[in-house]
């Protein structure tokens, strides 16, 4: 009986530690979830120089749909995705699209030398502080923010596939909800 | 020179506190008889209605069915207008709320014996076009704040705005301002002009004023303490 009872302990700690490490991996998961999304909240406000000169302000926007991808000089797919941007953004401008393209790098001279050879039918703005891609969570690049006409982040695209046209679909059904 | 933490509750946020607690007490009592008035309204629509087919249903009154329907017609207009006027007053309550709440939060984060606020101004501009104002007090960076068209716009109307509002203890301050932006013959500008002010007991307010010398061609800028 002893000997048995000796023999079970072990297999209790196991799996008392089993069940601790899942229920902190749980709780350290769901944290981490909600550090990275933002969905269904108020986008924060922000100002920032914009590379043609100015300072556009994200609050002037309010009653607009706001397409606001993060960019770096360094991000190979980034050049595809503000092309595609261009298009987007010549389409639905009269529908009350506005697209903003906030640069994250660190290096100024390059983000300017790279923003001088792909011009843009859009703002392309400078985060020097990187308080912006800190405000959105910011993780991975290229990343798209959808915010609605009241100023409320409706959907993150955290990726860019050429293939991949479903945010085209979010975009237009933001521009068909009336404010 | 007492530290700020340590200020003596004067007994200003109880009182106050607890008169909007019960505003806020009231607000869903408002939104409970606006329920029940809804309610009861369209109970009374139903029962007009369930009661209509059995008027129609006398020969007199098949007669003269205009007659019959006109009173209830001029019931249900009085009562949508009560309606309206319901919840016109709801709205307004609701605002006035806001307005107070935020009067209340200004008093509480910003109390008159610490409050400093800095304001901005602008007037004409021909020689400057703002693009950013950085505030320092006493050395510390407090406001960076960047301009968009849109507000130097409304700054060159006359609009004054509000750059800084926050707190200091009594004594000698230092304040700093940064201008940048673009000067005369569209080039890159930037100016400072500083300030030492006396913090007393009451609230400190300071005015950046932006103009032009015309004598000299060039904006000028300058800082008012008003007294």
């Amino acid at each position: 009986m002893m000997s048995n009872g000796r023999k079970e302990l072990p297999v209790i700690r196991t799996f008392g530690r089993t069940c601790v490490l899942a229920v902190l991996a749980a709780v350290l998961g769901s944290s981490a979830l909600r550090a990275a999304t933002v969905i269904g909240d108020l986008a924060p406000d922000f100002a920032l120089p914009a590379v043609a000169g100015g300072n556009v302000r994200l609050s002037e926007h309010r009653g607009e749909v706001v397409l606001l991808t993060f960019w770096s000089s360094r991000c190979s797919v980034c050049a595809a995705q503000l092309d595609a941007l261009g298009g987007l953004q010549t389409t639905y401008r009269s529908a009350g699209l506005v697209t903003l393209a906030v640069s994250v790098d660190d290096d100024l001279d390059r983000a300017l030398r790279y923003a001088n050879a792909h011009p843009t039918r859009f703002p392309l703005l400078l985060d020097r502080r990187k308080d912006v891609s800190r405000a959105y969570r910011i993780d991975r690049l290229p990343t798209m923010v959808l915010i609605d006409r009241r100023g409320r982040v409706r959907f993150l695209v955290p990726d860019y596939r050429r293939s991949d046209n479903s945010y085209v679909a979010q975009v237009r059904e933001l521009l068909d909800d009336p404010l | 020179m007492a530290p700020l933490g340590n200020r003596k509750p004067n007994g200003f946020f109880n009182m106050r506190t607890a008169n909007y607690c019960r505003r806020f007490a009231t607000l869903p009592a408002l939104a409970l008889a606006l329920a029940f008035s809804l309610a009861s309204h369209a109970v009374t629509a139903a029962d007009t209605a369930a009661a209509t087919p059995a008027t129609t249903a006398t020969p007199a009154a098949a007669a003269t069915p205009a007659a019959a329907a006109a009173p209830p017609a001029a019931t249900a207009e009085a009562s949508t207008r009560a309606l309206d006027e319901q919840i016109q007053d709801l709205k307004q309550s609701v605002v006035d709320l806001n307005r107070d709440l935020f009067v209340l939060e200004e008093e509480l984060l910003f109390p008159a014996n610490t409050q400093v606020a800095v304001f901005i101004s602008m007037d004409v501009g021909a020689f400057f076009g703002l693009d950013s104002v950085t505030l320092k007090i006493d050395n510390r960076e407090v406001s960076n704040y960047l301009y968009t068209p849109r507000e130097v716009a409304a700054l060159l109307k006359g609009g004054v705005q509000r750059l800084y509002v926050g707190n200091l203890k009594a004594g000698q301050h230092e304040l700093v301002a940064l201008f940048s932006g673009k000067g005369p013959s569209e080039r890159d500008y930037r100016r400072g002009a500083a300030i030492k002010f006396e913090k007393g007991v009451g609230a400190k307010y300071l005015e950046l004023k932006i103009s032009d010398r015309v004598r000299r061609q060039q904006p000028e800028f300058e800082i008012k303490d008003w007294e």
